[in-house]
């Protein structure tokens, strides 16, 4: 059987590699392939290519670059930073503040942290998915030692409000870390201006590659290391630095930094014409805030439709149920649940998710297999009694 | 779930369901559960199943079973729905393990028509 063409709009999941950060990768590849720990003039070539990409990430997200520790992706980081926080300052409390509808990365981590004697408050979302500052502050204590929060959903898009929470934690002195791997590269961060602490992010949802990311820790924040076998990154990460991976991630931040404005412009416009041509369906609902939202997301839920039979009767449109980070599972998302939704309503739930290089065109097909998938599955299924 | 999903056979049934729909005046078979919902319905003459139709709300694998059920039984004897089992389309179909709860609500759906043909025929079964 023949497939067609994929229609990409799962721009949440990853980023196509920018041509740029191609010919980067391959450029470094050849030409500073070394190691940069070496003392040799070989390896303070790639030093120097790693030092690149350290102040171009430094310029977008305004932080210095010394604080930039390199890891796999976000996953690591918000490991690194959560553990290593949490227990480097077990003695300032054991109580930890984070969402229900945080990413696994961070839930897991978090829920791993519970096992072993760290209480944990799981603040829930208002109906649109934003966290109320005041709910916030109220759930903080003298014990509480981090929080986490964070700044864009990957499910639905919901940008919550990391400066307010950055104030509240800067004056009782909390730790405050942010996952960001939805935000950085795609919308404005300036990691200084919003007091955190500690920013997640990876290179491969802002058009970077697979395997490379980044833990910003402000100075003087100590972190116990997850992981032992070498002194590189002051032992708070050690391992040889993947240099090719590193400049890659710094031309895509270089990249980003031109492009931001415009990229978002357009995923404002196809976003509307998105949500346009489809919110007129009987029984189609918003999942996130009507308003405010990133507009890179739209996530959608629609009545008496199953959502395993709605992705297949999508394609060749390539869209997520849950995150993809979840998609293995066919239990209803728990992001979509924690917002109020029925176990049929999340179980529905479609991301639409588009970036630099999707078309008007993508989209107006995306609305066109959208409403004849829901008409299709809507007349083959019996009535709720026969 | 990992890789390719489905097979052939059940991207085929779902994307031409050719059974789907009902059967005026015919015999119904209904079942829901684990969120499922699948009616079936069928004409009878002398004890052969004549036509039969189905709608379902329900995964790719449960539409695509409900579609193979009725190519199967179409123009068998009625009789036949009592040896109605789910293993062999779930092998046939590919159907993941943890799905036979899924599946199992056809057999019960199959059991229901056998009784409504039993009632509108009012034939004793053995």
């Amino acid at each position: 059987m023949i497939s067609p063409a994929p229609i990409y709009l799962d721009y949440a999941a990853t980023t196509p590699l920018d041509s740029r950060v191609a010919d980067r990768l391959r450029d470094v590849q050849s030409s500073a392939y070394f190691n940069p720990a070496s003392n040799h003039i070989a390896g303070r070539q790639s030093a120097r290519v790693v030092a690149e990409a350290a102040t171009s990430l430094g310029a977008l997200i305004n932080v210095d670059p010394a604080s930039i520790i390199w890891t796999s992706g976000a996953t690591e980081s918000n490991n690194l930073a959560i553990l290593g926080a949490a227990k480097q300052r077990a003695h300032c409390g054991r109580h930890l503040v984070t969402m229900r509808t945080e990413h696994k990365a961070v839930v897991d981590v978090f829920r791993a942290l519970e096992k072993t004697g760290f209480e944990v408050t799981w603040l829930s979302p208002g109906p649109e998915g934003q966290l109320d500052p005041e709910t916030f502050e109220a759930a903080l204590r003298d014990d509480t030692q981090l929080v986490s929060i964070m700044k864009i959903n990957n499910e639905t898009g919901v940008v919550q409000d990391i400066e307010a929470i950055g104030r509240i934690c800067r004056a009782r002195n909390i730790l405050f870390h942010v996952d960001a791997a939805q935000a950085v590269g795609k919308v404005p961060v300036d990691v200084s201006a919003l007091q955190v602490d500690m920013m997640s992010m990876t290179a491969h949802k802002f058009y970077g590659p697979k395997g490379i990311g980044a833990l910003c820790v402000a100075n003087g924040t100590a972190l116990e290391p997850q992981m032992f076998g070498g002194g590189q990154q002051k032992r708070m990460r050690p391992g040889t630095l993947p240099v090719d991976l590193i400049a890659g991630l710094g031309t895509a931040a270089t990249v980003a930094a031109q492009c931001i404005d415009d990229d978002l412009c357009k995923l404002v416009m196809l976003k509307d014409r998105l949500w346009s041509g489809i919110r007129g369906i009987d029984g189609v609902r918003l999942n996130g805030p009507e308003q405010g939202g990133y507009p890179g997301i739209l996530n959608v839920s629609v009545e008496d439709i199953e959502g395993e039979s709605l992705l297949l009767a999508l394609e060749p449109l390539c869209v997520a149920t849950g995150s993809a980070c979840n998609s293995q599972s066919q239990e209803p998302s728990y992001v979509l649940r924690a917002l109020g939704l029925s176990d049929q309503e999340a179980q529905s739930a479609i991301r639409f998710s588009f970036g630099r290089q999707t078309t008007v065109e993508d989209i107006d097909f995306a609305i066109s297999a959208y409403r004849s998938a829901v008409s299709k599955l809507r007349s083959l299924a019996p009535g709720i009694a026969a | 779930m990992i890789g390719e999903p489905y097979n052939d056979v059940v991207r085929e049934h779902f994307a031409h369901p050719g059974h789907a729909g009902d059967v005026p005046d015919g015999a119904i078979g209904y079942f829901e559960d684990q969120g499922l919902r699948i009616r079936l319905s069928a004409e009878v003459a002398a004890g052969v199943l004549n036509r039969l139709r189905f709608r379902a709300w329900g995964c790719p694998h449960v539409l695509a079973a409900c579609e193979e059920f009725c190519r199967r039984y179409e123009g068998r004897p009625a009789t036949d729905l009592e040896e109605f089992e789910t293993a062999r389309i779930m092998e046939d179909l590919a159907v993941p393990v943890e799905k036979t709860g899924r599946i199992l609500v056809l057999e019960d759906t199959v059991r229901s028509l056998g009784q409504a043909i039993q009632d509108l025929t009012d034939t004793p079964r053995e």
